[in-house]
């Protein structure tokens, strides 16, 4: 628990602190997302949907968006790429890193999905093409890379 | 019925994370509730200490880091400066020795003008290889219409004549040769004499009456006699004068000339041709 929290006040330091410098053309990886990725292949999916949710919520807190937003999303997230995880060699680097593309376009797509749903309208084109395929290949880059470095890999474990 | 709830448990966390997510949402977006604000500055507050802690290593690190980037950019701009600074010196120096130049020249041609006659200037290129004479070398020669006996002045004073010419350069007799001799007025009083050089490289006034009226400090100019050197030319100052007690029938008088003949540089010879038929 103490771990999780510690990964979660770091990830939330470096989102709003070191990642932004990092953006390319306007498109930053997401750390948030690369936590519940890491959380949900080794936590049971309970966990991965909550740790979702909390993780969300901090996201909430330090961006624009409405609270609840990205709790909604990184849930989703948690839970699917934990039933997921089952199904795909995630031990594996491109297994990982094709996961988290994955992950981030759901991600990007939920969150499109759901500003429209509250009347919070993006282009739906040039969102998916500027920010939401671009976001995802950015994360799972970054995700995966981070993931793959020894000590981050107690990003994995810290479900167990 | 909690049998149904573990058995469900997934399905129900995800359930309830959506919809509580999905109300919070439709609170702060369609109500402006105070209770989705209240969540958001309870995360807030609890994550703003180390963002601001974050926020001060940051700048920290940025300082540090900027301090390292300006130091090491100080560095290569010292050496930059260092060169520039190099570069400049030299340009100063050549801009100081062209301003000299300019200034000696520009009294020259004041020499010039003030003598009435056609003068070029002319640069020394060369000073006598022995110790038996005082002559200089001038880098102008017969090709510029020096002539022999021409008189070679500074802005300061009386130099010398020309004794040798060749095509492009000539020779300067100074006026501290032995064997130089110039017809001399004391300014003050007008008495008249010869100034002849000597081994010793001081000027000496020869023929001054023994009663003539002459004290240290006065001024010598050119007299005019002989038809070599023009008229009112300074020649230097009364350095020391006495009467000999030994029957002598003229007074023994040293002169410091003007001309700094220890730093010649430039000089002007005046192309006034001289007066006469001269050996």
């Amino acid at each position: 628990m103490i771990a999780f929290v510690l990964a979660l006040f770091g990830v939330c330091l470096l989102q709003s602190a070191v990642v932004p410098r990092l953006a390319i053309g306007g498109v930053q990886p997401d750390l948030f997302l690369v936590l519940t990725f890491g959380l949900s292949l080794s936590a049971g999916a309970e966990l991965a949907t909550a740790a979702g949710f909390l993780i969300g919520l901090y996201q909430d807190s330090l961006s624009g968006a409405p609270l609840g937003l990205n709790a909604f999303t990184l849930s989703l997230i948690g839970f699917l790429v934990n039933r997921v995880s089952r199904q795909v060699k995630t031990a594996e680097p491109a297994g990982r890193f094709a996961l988290l593309f994955v992950a981030g376009l759901v991600s990007g797509l939920t969150t499109l999905l759901v500003l429209r749903f509250f009347q919070v309208p993006r282009p739906l084109a040039f969102a998916l093409l500027r920010t939401v395929l671009p976001g995802a290949i950015y994360t799972a880059v970054l995700g995966a890379a981070l993931l793959a470095m020894p000590k981050l890999k107690a990003i994995r474990g810290l479900g167990r | 019925m909690t049998r149904l709830l573990l058995r469900y448990r997934r399905t129900l966390i995800l359930s309830s994370t959506l919809l509580l997510s999905f109300v919070l949402m439709t609170l702060q977006v369609r109500s402006q509730s105070a209770l989705a604000d209240l969540t958001k500055q309870i995360l807030l507050t609890s994550i703003s200490p180390f963002l601001r802690v974050a926020a001060v290593s940051k700048a920290a690190t940025v300082a540090l880091w900027n301090e390292y980037i300006d130091l090491r950019r100080v560095r290569r701009d010292n050496q930059f400066l260092k060169e520039e600074v190099r570069q400049l010196r030299a340009q100063v120096g050549e801009l100081r020795e062209t301003a000299l130049e300019n200034y000696r020249l520009s009294h020259l041609l004041e020499i010039r003008n003030r003598v009435g006659t056609e003068a070029l200037a002319a640069k020394v290129i060369g000073k006598d290889a022995t110790n038996w004479f005082r002559t200089i070398l001038i880098d102008k020669g017969a090709n510029e219409g020096i002539q022999r006996h021409m008189a070679v002045v500074t802005p300061e004073g009386l130099v010398g004549r020309v004794v040798d010419v060749t095509a492009l350069a000539a020779r300067v007799q100074l006026i501290t040769d032995p064997e130089s001799a110039v017809g001399v007025l004391i300014q003050r009083s007008r008495v008249a004499g010869v100034a002849a050089g000597s081994h010793g490289g001081i000027v000496q006034i020869k023929y001054l009456p023994l009663m003539a009226d002459v004290i240290v400090g006065d001024r010598v100019i050119t007299s005019g006699m002989g038809g070599i050197f023009p008229k009112g030319i300074p020649l230097g100052r009364v350095l020391r004068s006495s009467r000999p007690t030994n029957g002598a029938l003229f007074q023994e008088t040293e002169v410091q000339p003007l001309a700094e003949f220890s730093r010649l540089e430039e000089v002007v010879v005046l192309k006034r041709p001289p007066a006469g038929d001269l050996p």
